[in-house]
């Protein structure tokens, strides 16, 4: 699994930690970073009925200098994984990453005996906060991993969680 | 658009008209509703070049460009053959004859397995689908490329190339084009083990 | 060829596209040489999608590969499912009942209009106007809401088998079905009046990237990429299929070979298949969906087939080797976008950058298709 040496802040905030995070939370800039068919149902999530816009997030950056969170969403070939590890890397700490659909999970319906092909999952590359199963998800699941990595960075849910039935 | 059964009978003999100037190795018809093209012929590697330009000169247009890997067809062969040898020496020795010579029976064993490509031809005017085969040796596959009748094949001949390390000579540019630049295994071969 | 590009002063540079980019649909990397912003040489360069299907073919069951139908073409899933049952049907001999065939004419007619809404968006996207991309995948959930209660998915599906569908249509599909004919051809003016006429639009898909007839048949290009450039091929009316034959319904043809052509085709053709669903329900028969001996392992006879339908990008063809047992010996999928892209190297010369994005919209590619 891969990790990152990310050494600590000089300036440490303290309760202002807290309204940074609730910031940081609100308006996650993602990375345009659709490998395949998870980036449609991406892209739809973006679009009218869905709306990814009311959780602060529909501001995709084509350059990971500019972006917060990549969502990796598809196949992680061979040939793309130096590309997907340069991007994540080129990304400024703060840093996060969704694991979007099986194939971004653990490689999908494409793992067979003697593949040659791809990597099993954004794991194997580096830390992974949220993974979405689905192949591919739903958009209202990756809305909810949205609400996950809120979660995550502030350390509290201010959406009401949906129960099924 | 589709013309009628009587063109396509019109067009499918004037092609093999056209076609033996190249004297193919075999040319069959084909049922469409079967086999979903008309017509078959299977070519020498150096024939090629000349039978593509034929078709490219009748207005047809290259559909696609594969590879077959037939890994174990001299083994099959040769034990079909065996056994129908067995088989009319067992006839010949119970009919109380003498058993003849049995090389003259049965089907011819191949002197080596085979990668077969595979060319598909379709016209825009009205459907006329011809495959050309070409069978070339596994152990050193070379077939001359057409990618100067045809700039499509360009591609199609890199990916044959890809998957099975066929080499198409006189092309441009033989680099992968779906795998790795530095890849150098041949992934839709039958013995690859990875 | 314009005065700039005349006066080139031969200091070159190289320039990546991809693949990471917004406007290469999927991960595709075109590696250009420019002289300032005209472009000497393209050259795209594929695999960075591989996902290995042809040899998953030979590792899965003629019924496992079904689900890998789905994921070549999102966008298109169904049509792809219908080349690869038609292959094997074809192959093994199984007649479809007639019902069966209709739901997967409207079906597929369905996933190929919000295709061509999602290319549309996507495209005018690519140029610059957000607008339309949110119209149209509205338009678009509609589609999806119905396909989702037929079939169970959104965007992959893997509705048919061999010998029907697996699901019939419930009650509130035809209801719904029309519902959304009568609203797309409600919409559609729109389109045409705020994008299609407009000048901006106009002027960046006029005269860009021309593509003679010749240059399709060289290259085997297919789909609305040879149909604007005056040929008049579709294999729907060309060597047709499943129960076309039975539909009233034209083909466009534009002989203007430039990419306001590809999108007008494109955007014509909507209308069609909106003419195809309409005939298909009002003559849709009764019976069943599934034939009734269908053998649990299959296996087609040896020898090899070919089946073409045409998918939103053009002619799909898949070719299959079979050696009697119940997994293929070889499974061949020629794709559309695959041939339709050689072209762009070779058109692309002498083209400046923004030009050669338009033409990349213009030619509707699906970057998982290509590479397979």
């Amino acid at each position: 699994m891969g990790t990152q040496d990310v050494q600590p802040a000089i300036v440490q905030f303290a309760q202002l930690d807290k309204l940074i995070n609730l910031c940081r939370a609100n308006s996650l800039w993602p990375l345009t970073f659709g490998l395949a068919c998870c980036a449609i149902e991406m892209m739809a999530t973006g679009a009218s009925r869905f709306d990814l816009a009311r959780f602060g997030a529909e501001v995709f950056r084509p350059s990971p200098r500019q972006a917060d969170v990549m969502i990796v969403s598809g196949t992680i070939s061979r040939k793309m994984a130096p590309a997907v590890q340069t991007l994540y890397d080129q990304m400024p700490e703060a840093k996060w990453v969704i694991a979007m659909g099986n194939c971004a999970i653990s490689g999908g319906p494409f793992v067979f005996e003697g593949q040659y092909g791809i990597v099993e999952g954004a794991e194997k590359l580096f830390p992974v906060d949220v993974v979405i199963p689905g192949c591919p998800p739903r958009p209202e699941a990756l809305i909810e991993g949205i609400l996950l990595l809120e979660e995550k960075i502030t350390g509290s849910r201010r959406w009401p969680r949906v129960e099924a039935g | 658009m589709a013309q009628g059964g009587g063109w396509l009978i019109m067009k499918r003999e004037e092609i093999r008209r056209a076609l033996k100037a190249v004297s193919p190795v075999s040319m069959a018809d084909a049922e469409h509703p079967n086999k979903g093209y008309h017509l078959e012929v299977t070519v020498t590697p150096e024939r090629l070049v000349q039978t593509v330009g034929i078709l490219d000169q009748e207005g047809f247009f290259i559909e696609t460009i594969t590879g077959v890997d037939w890994l174990g067809e001299k083994a099959a062969l040769n034990k079909e053959a065996a056994a129908k040898d067995a088989a009319k020496a067992k006839a010949a020795a119970d009919a109380g004859e003498t058993p003849t010579a049995a090389a003259d029976a049965g089907p011819k064993a191949q002197d080596d397995d085979v990668l077969e490509v595979v060319y598909d031809f379709n016209r825009y005017d009205a459907v006329c689908r011809v495959v050309l085969r070409v069978r070339t040796p596994r152990n050193k596959p070379r077939v001359p490329s057409i990618s100067g009748l045809y700039q499509g094949a360009l591609w199609h001949e890199r990916e044959t190339h890809d998957f099975f390390g066929i080499d198409f000579e006189g092309h441009p540019c033989l680099e992968p084009l779906l795998l790795p630049e530095d890849a150098d295994f041949h992934p839709l071969l039958k013995d690859f083990n990875k | 060829m314009s005065v700039f590009a005349q006066n080139q002063t031969g200091e070159t540079f190289v320039l990546n596209l991809g693949p990471q980019h917004p406007a290469t649909h999927g991960v595709l990397r075109v590696k250009l040489v420019m002289d300032g912003e005209y472009i000497q040489e393209a050259e795209p360069i594929l695999g960075y999608a591989h996902r290995m299907h042809e040899k998953m073919g030979e590792n899965r069951s003629w019924h496992q590969f079904l689900p890998n139908t789905g994921r070549m073409d999102y966008l298109h899933a169904l049509a792809y499912n219908l080349a690869y049952v038609s292959l094997v049907e074809r192959a093994a001999g199984i007649e479809v009942p007639e019902r069966a065939e209709y739901i997967r004419v409207i079906t597929t007619e369905l996933n190929r209009i919000s295709s061509h809404l999602v290319w549309f968006g996507a495209f005018v996207l690519d140029l610059g106007g957000f607008s339309p991309l949110l119209y149209a995948f509205d338009d678009r959930e509609m589609i999806l809401d119905l396909l989702e209660s037929v079939t169970g998915s959104r965007l992959t599906y893997c509705y048919f088998r061999f010998g029907g569908v697996y699901n019939d249509i419930d009650e509130n599909f035809e209801p719904g079905a029309r519902a959304f004919i009568k609203r797309m051809r409600e919409r559609m003016p729109m389109y045409h009046a705020l994008v299609s006429k407009n000048i901006i639009l106009m002027k960046r898909l006029q005269e860009v990237g021309p593509v003679s007839a010749d240059m399709c048949r060289k290259y085997g290009a297919t789909g609305p990429v040879a149909r604007g450039s005056g040929i008049n091929f579709d294999v729907r009316k060309h060597e047709p299929y499943s129960v076309y034959p039975e539909f009233d319904f034209d083909i466009p043809v534009y002989h203007e070979c430039d990419s306001m052509a590809r999108y007008m085709v494109r955007m014509d053709e909507i209308e069609q298949s909106l003419r195809i669903i309409e005939q298909a329900l009002d003559r849709l028969p009764e019976g069943p969906v599934m034939a009734e001996k269908v053998p649990k392992n299959i296996k087609p006879p040896k020898g090899d087939c070919y089946f073409a339908v045409e998918a939103a990008r053009g002619s799909l063809g898949m070719r299959t080797v079979s050696d009697g047992s119940t997994t293929p010996y070889r499974l061949k999928l020629r794709t559309p976008s695959f041939s339709n892209l050689i072209l762009f190297g070779e058109a692309c010369r002498g083209m400046l950058l923004p030009d050669a994005l338009a033409f990349m919209g213009s030619l509707d590619l699906v970057i998982p298709e290509i590479d397979r």
